[in-house]
């Protein structure tokens, strides 16, 4: 189990003081938390991709998360968001392999379609091909990284020929690619197609409709033949903020949420503690509510928290990453462990993708001999040829 | 047969709900002079104010909402009713057309009831909810009901404003009961279209097809059965 944290960096007036941060103040704070997030024992920090203000999260998150792997040891770096939409798909095999090498191995991605129709023209896209760009883009990713002189065309950008991606990753395994999607069914069915992970951020929306989403990728996963759906690659965002005294939290949270950009002026914090897994009080709490996630998600591999947005001091943050260290991950790691199967994979790392790769176990897009898919896929075929026997 | 109201009473016993109650028990007893047993239910947008403008703000609904959107989604037959506020039906009762999903009131008969202070008002439902409505892909019945200030008041008003509840009704039921007609004959069809779309046991060659033609607000997109598969997707 991968526990850590995600950012979306956002410059938000602190509703308490009315200041702001400057950009700058930002984005070092930023680097500065990620530094917080490996000294207090968590495994994982992870950036957006935003290309509008209010955020400051890059436009190119290898740039933040080559900076960070060269201050830290163990922390895996990971994007929340690599907009597989209007990023072109070379650059992000090249830039994350680089990172990848400068890090050694500790990188991962998390594949989404961004926040925000404008930012498609921007980088001379249609806005309508949200699904056919992520669909498109990524099945180039996906062969730039295993492939050499790729002879590639497509609908939505110029051909390639003979090219091959410099560097090629490390030790020729990519990095781990989750797709990242709040409502799109097709992304959990591309994440469960390729057998890779899938990652619902969890946040807005009611854990019923989360768990539904988690449920279709984890039976497509079993059909492609990656595996049985409770091994399928899983991961969960949240979000909490978190004081000794359940009450202070509430408190001293309130003014934030009540100013939040998106669900801020809206719903109660009441009302949205209990319907979207936001998590505002003691600790204990926060552990409980977490490992609640397991009873409708399975077990699962990776679990990030959003803690540093809505103008949140950066002393505040750093006070919950202590909290978070000290007192919520170590319980988590444990209670996670507790009558976990043994045959459900852990989180995937470089270190295991390269065994799995020596060992020949790399998964086969769309499901190799043995699964249903092929199975479906065989009879398919047969179908087609009887009936072309039968015209002739 | 289910009749559904969604009506917007903004008080407690309100000229809408009466109005609303009325189209219903005249339905229903349509319904039931067709030789169709009658199922009515009701709701209140009144009582989803908070969750409709929390899903406009945040994009997601609440378990009333869902709930509510569901109900929609089972009802055989629609009747909406709501006061007119400056020549519209009132925000609250537009913003539950709003954030329903696409196609919500696909192959249901709707009936647009509306009340008023005046007869000024009384074109007010044909404009704005009859073109909304039918986005959301209902079949709208050609009578609407408009009720007065006047309506409640006179002996000529409550005649002629029965007579206006009891002729759209008579519209909602037959276009209800000739669309049940319609429904069967195509699912005894020869290309056994009509009933495949309900059975869970499919080959992986169809579901494509039939995951690309399945009403969104009625299927539930979240099923593996029916998703698009993925090499579909890649192909463009």
């Amino acid at each position: 189990m991968e526990l850590g944290i995600f950012t979306i960096g956002d410059v938000t007036s602190d509703p308490s003081n009315g200041t702001t941060v400057s950009e700058n103040q930002r984005i070092k704070n930023t680097v500065e938390i990620a530094k917080k997030a490996e000294e207090v024992g968590l495994d994982v920090f992870a950036t957006g991709q935003h290309h509008n203000p209010p955020f400051v999260a890059p436009a190119n998150p290898p740039v933040l998360l080559a900076n960070i792997a060269a201050q830290t040891e163990k922390l895996r770096l990971s994007t929340a968001t690599t907009l597989i939409t209007t990023t072109d798909p070379v650059r992000i095999a090249e830039d994350y392999s680089y990172a990848q090498h400068l890090s050694d191995g500790r990188i991962s991605l998390i594949m989404g379609r961004g926040n925000t129709g404008p930012v498609y023209p921007w980088f001379g896209k249609d806005i309508r091909s949200g699904i056919p760009l992520a669909v498109e883009n990524y099945n180039l990713l996906y062969r730039l990284w295993r492939e050499k002189n790729i002879d590639w065309e497509g609908k939505f950008r110029t051909p390639l020929n003979g090219f091959t991606v410099t560097p090629t990753p490390l030790d020729d395994v990519p990095p781990f690619v989750w797709h990242g999607s709040i409502r799109s069914p097709e992304i959990a069915e591309q994440a469960a197609y390729y057998g890779d992970g899938f990652f619902h951020n969890n946040i807005f929306w009611p854990m019923s409709h989360t768990a539904r989403m988690v449920q279709l990728y984890r039976q497509r996963y079993e059909y492609y033949g990656h595996g049985a759906a409770h091994q399928a690659i899983v991961g969960l965002g949240g979000q909490v903020f978190m004081r000794k005294n359940s009450q202070d939290a509430v408190n001293e949270f309130r003014p934030y949420f009540d100013n939040a950009p998106v669900y801020g002026h809206g719903p109660s914090l009441e009302d949205f503690s209990t319907q979207t897994p936001l998590t505002v009080g003691s600790p204990q709490q926060v552990i409980e509510r977490t490992l609640s996630f397991r009873d409708w998600a399975g077990d699962y591999q990776r679990q990030l928290f959003l803690i540093d947005h809505a103008g949140l001091p950066q002393k505040t943050v750093l006070e919950q990453l202590d909290l978070l260290g000290e007192e919520v991950v170590p319980v988590l790691r444990k209670e996670f462990a507790k009558d976990r199967p043994a045959d459900v994979p852990d989180a995937p790392i470089h270190e295991s993708l390269v065994i799995r790769h020596s060992e020949g176990r790399d998964p086969i897009p769309g499901g190799g001999p043995g699964s249903r898919a092929y199975a479906d896929r065989q009879a398919k075929a047969a179908e087609q040829s009887e009936t072309q026997g039968a015209d002739r | 047969m289910r009749i559904l109201s969604i009506t917007t009473s903004l008080s407690e016993d309100s000229t809408t709900l009466k109005l609303s109650n009325k189209i219903i028990a005249a339905a229903a007893s349509a319904a039931e002079a067709a030789g169709l047993s009658a199922e009515t239910d009701h709701i209140n947008v009144r009582n989803l104010s908070s969750d409709l403008t929390d899903m406009a703000l945040t994009g997601f609904r609440s378990e009333n909402l869902e709930a509510a959107f569901a109900q929609v989604a089972e009802a055989e037959v629609i009747v909406t009713v709501a006061p007119v506020y400056k020549v519209a039906p009132v925000g609250l009762h537009t913003l539950f057309w709003q954030l329903i999903d696409e196609k919500a009131l696909a192959s249901k008969p709707v009936l647009i009831g509306s009340t008023g202070g005046t007869p000024r008002h009384s074109l007010a439902g044909e404009n704005v909810l009859r073109p909304m409505l039918s986005y959301l892909k209902g079949i709208v019945v050609p009578t609407t009901v408009f009720a007065a200030t006047d309506d409640w008041g006179s002996i000529e008003g409550g005649r002629s404003l029965n007579a206006r509840i009891a002729q759209a009704s008579e519209e909602l039921i037959g276009l209800a009961a000739s669309l049940n007609g319609a429904g069967a004959d195509s699912s005894a069809g020869p290309a056994d279209e009509g009933d495949d779309t309900d059975t869970a046991s499919t080959t992986t060659g169809e579901f494509g097809r039939r995951g690309a033609r399945r009403n969104p607000s009625i299927d539930d997109e979240f099923d593996p059965e029916l998703i698009t598969p993925f090499a579909q997707l890649l192909e463009g």
